[in-house]
């Protein structure tokens, strides 16, 4: 038999049971809608989670940080960040670049008043941290010292326009007891006032409303001056607040890690981060497939039982069909057609469904709720599509597995004197 | 050897038993029969007597559980379940009594069904359906379903349907006993016209005047022939 002879008969005899073949494919449809739609919501979170995640940073990054961590996770050993271990890291294979940084003391900006509480960041020019969210200005150049790259929300404090911050001239006093936010927080030492130039404003919306970039020397200065300390001695006695290590490429990051780990050293990622929330939401979509799933069982139940009842009703033709020459293989391939086209037919008609469904929601949420403004609450890809159509047709060759064996070995004989 | 190659059927020794509550039942009992090609052949028998079987067994619908036969050079013993569909659908054409018509398909699709399962091009097999059915005075007949067919209408659908595929055996099974005196009239001149053609056909039946139209005649009783 060709092909198209058994889909052009298949096709008819489901067309021919319409009311049976219409609730079976509804069946499928709902069930496969469902699959969908439950999905390509666990998609729909997994993709704003990380979405999120990647506006904090880069993924090639290795964040060091100046302690060792306790067998118990809880207790945790200070470890001293030097130059000398700096230059241990810069060894680690596939470690591409490696950028200090010292935290000064907490302090305000003169100009700005209670609400310029900052946190003054020491960093190394063209450091991660200072990449690509400027929204006036520069960066910090190489050798460079008395300047500073404001947040949006401080530069908004002291000139109308963001172009208008840079270029003036702001007051800095660190050391002594600071406001930061509602909590006011006892510093060391006495205040100390320095003048830098705003060179650029970054956008605070996506890392720190309370970081000021400054240039790394000018940082570790000032906490020597707060502890009476030279800053060379500085350097070693209390070492860097941090390293980031920048790898060739995220599939590296896991190693370098290890070689941190290995140095005695906190390493922390957020490629670690992204592979965790893989894993948890690859979790978080079985448990809503396996949901969904449990409705596509039940359609395949209503599959098999229309097969069957096909089989049943249609003994008489299928001994004719047998007399006139059909071997046992073309019966058993016309039902089977006839089981995958119901499947796939409720496959597509629950693809649509489940698309149509995912828009609906999400429009009925932000309507609901415009303030909250997602990305997108659903996501349907390409596999998520025909994974679903290939579940239905493959759920709907199994269901019909047993009805089109049953119709395959019955007798041509008995079946022509069935009435 | 040239005899044997003017033989169309050769069964040899056939019996068949069923299996009915305690005592098996023999449907043939050690039966022989040669067919040459060309004959109209008779077989005769009261019911019960097995020529039904005997015809199923040549028809390879049935498989004797003693014996051997030979169609047209296959020894259907041989063959496997697939291998005695393509038999069915190349071999042998089937009339049965109860006409056994695709209720849902058109004459002409009824007729082509064999082709089809043979896989044959669709405009092929129309184009041989519509020859053959041209052929029986049914081509007006062609786009009706069998429901909207007299009872010697569907005969001749059926005929049709088992010369399409050219069988060198044309097997009949009682084709009159669901036809009024005229219809199963036209139907045993058809026969007649068909083996002047050249056409082998063996027809079961328990008429005597049914059986009397053939070339010859073989009797039937409690699964052997007699003489």
């Amino acid at each position: 038999m060709r092909t198209s002879d058994l889909i052009a008969l298949a096709l008819g005899n489901v067309g021919r049971a319409r009311v049976r073949s219409t609730l079976t494919i509804m069946g499928v449809a709902i069930g496969s809608a469902l699959v969908v739609l439950l999905i390509a919501l666990a998609s729909g979170a997994e993709e704003n989670v990380k979405r999120s995640i990647f506006s904090i940073g880069d993924l090639r990054l290795v964040t060091v940080q100046p302690f060792q961590p306790g067998s118990t996770g809880l207790t945790a050993v200070a470890r001293t960040i030097t130059d000398d271990s700096v230059a241990k890291f810069r060894l680690i294979p596939h470690v591409g670049g490696a950028y200090r940084q010292f935290d000064a003391p907490l302090g305000t900006i003169v100009e700005g008043g209670e609400d310029a509480a900052v946190r003054p960041q020491g960093i190394e020019p063209n450091a991660p941290v200072d990449r690509g969210d400027l929204l006036a200005g520069r960066h910090i150049a190489p050798n460079e010292r008395g300047v500073a790259v404001l947040p949006g929300n401080i530069a908004r404090l002291l000139a109308p326009t963001l172009d208008g911050a840079v270029g003036k001239k702001v007051t800095l006093r660190l050391g002594g007891a600071v406001k930061l936010g509602q909590t006011r927080i006892a510093g060391s030492g006495t205040p100390r006032d320095y003048t830098v130039t705003v060179v650029g404003v970054f956008d605070e919306r996506n890392t720190s409303q309370t970081s000021v970039r400054i240039p790394l020397d000018d940082a570790i200065v000032a906490a020597a001056e707060n502890r009476g300390l030279a800053p060379d001695d500085m350097r070693k006695l209390t070492g860097y607040s941090g390293v980031s290590l920048e790898t060739e490429d995220s599939r590296w990051v896991g190693d370098v890690v290890t070689a941190v780990q290995e140095q005695g050293y906190s390493a922390f990622s957020l490629k670690q981060v992204i592979d965790q929330i893989d894993e948890g939401f690859g979790i978080f979509r079985g448990i809503l497939a396996g949901i969904g799933g449990v409705a596509l069982l039940v359609a395949a139940i209503g599959i098999a039982n229309t097969m069957v009842m096909a089989v049943l009703e249609r003994t008489r033709e299928i001994g004719i069909m047998k007399a006139v020459g059909a071997a046992p293989r073309d019966i058993r391939l016309l039902f089977l057609a006839e089981a995958g086209l119901v499947g796939l037919i409720g496959g597509v008609i629950g693809l649509a469904l489940g698309l149509a469904g995912g828009r609906l929601i999400d429009a009925v949420i932000r309507e609901l709720n415009p303030r909250v403004n997602p990305p997108s609450i659903f996501v349907v890809d390409l596999g998520l599509a025909l994974g679903s159509l290939a579940l239905a047709l493959g759920m709907s060759l199994v269901a019909g597995f047993l009805p089109s064996r049953r119709a395959m070995r019955m007798s041509a004989l008995s079946a022509l004197r069935y009435e | 050897m040239a005899r044997t190659t003017e033989l169309i059927v050769q069964a040899q020794d056939l019996e068949r038993t069923y299996e009915s509550g305690t005592a098996p039942v023999a449907a043939l009992a050690g039966l022989s029969l040669e067919v040459p090609r060309g004959e109209f052949l008779a077989v005769m028998g009261p019911s019960g007597s097995g020529k039904s079987t005997l015809l199923n067994i040549l028809a390879g619908l049935e498989r004797p559980t003693a014996g051997r036969v030979v169609v047209d050079g296959v020894d259907l013993g041989t063959l496997d379940e697939n291998g005695l569909a393509r038999y069915r659908r190349g071999s042998v054409g089937i009339i049965f009594q109860a006409f056994n018509l695709l209720p849902r398909y058109r004459v002409a699709d009824n007729v082509a069904f064999p082709l089809l399962l043979a896989g044959v091009a669709p405009d092929e097999r129309q184009k041989r359906a519509a020859a053959i059915l041209e052929r029986l005075g049914m081509a007006p007949r062609a786009g009706h379903h069998p429901s909207q067919l007299s009872g010697g209408e569907l005969q001749r659908t059926a005929i049709a349907r088992a010369l399409v595929t050219e069988p060198a055996l044309l097997l009949a099974d009682e084709p009159t006993g669901n036809l009024d005196s005229a219809n199963g009239e036209a139907l045993l001149v058809l026969l007649g016209e068909l083996h002047a053609r050249g056409q082998t056909i063996v027809l079961v039946t328990h008429d005597a005047a049914i059986a009397a139209r053939a070339q010859r005649v073989v009797r039937m009783r409690d699964g052997r022939l007699v003489a």
